[in-house]
């Protein structure tokens, strides 16, 4: 009865695959498509991070950074892939890691700081996201202390 | 394949038999099993049939603030396009709308696009492409719903085809191919 098994693997497989193709082209959830870490590198500044899975990109126009309590002056976003678009002219875009320098407007020592991250990406497939705005705390270290550890939405009780 | 250890194990003398026996039921459970699975999977793909009255239920200011109920297009094969501005594959498939619009309209076709941003840069896109179908201007409502017929990620672009009784016949997210949006309004007019 041995000679069932593979038989048997085989129909599962099968109805597997049936399974797959049936359903929408799988995505990753935004969160996960453009996953937002950030840290304190001083006491003055943050530093924000987007990692862009393969087949992902973000909009360079539609990244917005902003802080609490102590407010940021502008991020520092470095230069994207330049896209022509349509109707909005020439865009930049991002892939992989996206390093953003988001300097405070006074020193911030020892304090909790939120930061608020939009964005925007979409994916190769044709399939574009909504705007999605994060936000996440980080404490910033004293005055000459090493940078902070990195911090994500989800790990400071975030929820969407 | 079938060798002495096999039989070594079962009741010898009436092992064969009773062996196929067994082979014979756990095949008709595994027919059973797959084919419960597969009528499963389809009911929960793209072209099932569903109820689209909620989509005909929704009320949405057009880009010049006035209500427009989806009900009034109730009896024409309807298609509803979510989309944005901010989303380059759904402004790259809209002149395919805009074609079909004009060329099966007087069938009883109706486009609707329900965009998912300003009123302001829906105007401006829909001056820019022509637009013959409406363009209204869809609110977190509009997005809960279309969660609701499988979008569950909320991304645009998102299609929807009712037929003429209203039936949601098929769901669509990413670009509605030509040929697939031909077929498609060719089985309802």
């Amino acid at each position: 009865m041995r000679w069932l098994l593979p038989l048997f693997s085989l129909l599962l497989a099968t109805a597997h695959a049936e399974g797959v193709s049936s359903l929408a082209p799988k995505l990753l959830p935004p969160e996960q498509a453009f996953r937002l870490s950030a840290r304190a590198l001083d006491a003055n500044t943050i530093e924000a991070r987007f990692d862009v899975a393969d087949g992902y990109y973000l909009y360079r126009d539609r990244m917005h950074f902003a802080t609490e309590p102590v407010p940021a002056a502008n991020a520092v976003l470095p230069p994207g892939k330049p896209k022509h678009d349509a109707f909005f002219g020439d865009v930049e875009t991002y892939r992989g890691e996206v390093v953003v320098r988001v300097p405070l407007t006074k020193t911030a020592a020892g304090q909790k700081i939120t930061l608020h991250a939009d964005s925007q990406g979409c994916a190769d497939v044709g399939v574009c996201y909504p705007p999605n705005p994060q936000q996440l705390t980080l404490v910033v270290p004293a005055a000459g202390d090493k940078p902070g550890a990195f911090v994500e939405p989800g790990s400071k009780g975030w929820f969407k | 394949m079938n060798g002495g250890d096999a039989t070594a194990i079962g009741p010898a003398p009436t092992g064969q038999p009773r062996r196929r026996a067994v082979i014979v039921g756990v095949i008709a459970v595994v027919a059973l099993v797959l084919g419960i699975g597969v009528a499963f999977l389809h009911r929960n793909s793209a072209d099932a049939v569903r109820d689209g009255s909620a989509v005909l239920k929704l009320v949405l200011p057009d880009t010049n603030g006035r209500q427009q109920a989806l009900a009034q297009w109730r009896g024409k094969v309807l298609v509803v396009n979510f989309w944005a501005t901010w989303c380059a594959p759904c402004r790259e498939e809209m002149p395919e709308f805009v074609a079909a619009q004009a060329r099966d309209g007087a069938k009883g076709v109706q486009f609707v696009g329900i965009a998912v941003d300003d009123p302001d840069k829906v105007r401006a896109f829909a001056k820019e492409l022509k637009l013959n179908y409406p363009a209204l201007i869809g609110g977190f409502g509009a997005i809960e719903l279309s969660k609701t017929l499988g979008n569950d990620l909320a991304a645009l672009p998102f299609t929807i085809v009712l037929d003429r009784q209203g039936r949601v016949t098929h769901t669509q997210l990413g670009p509605l191919k030509q040929a697939k949006l031909d077929a498609l309004l060719g089985r309802l007019l």
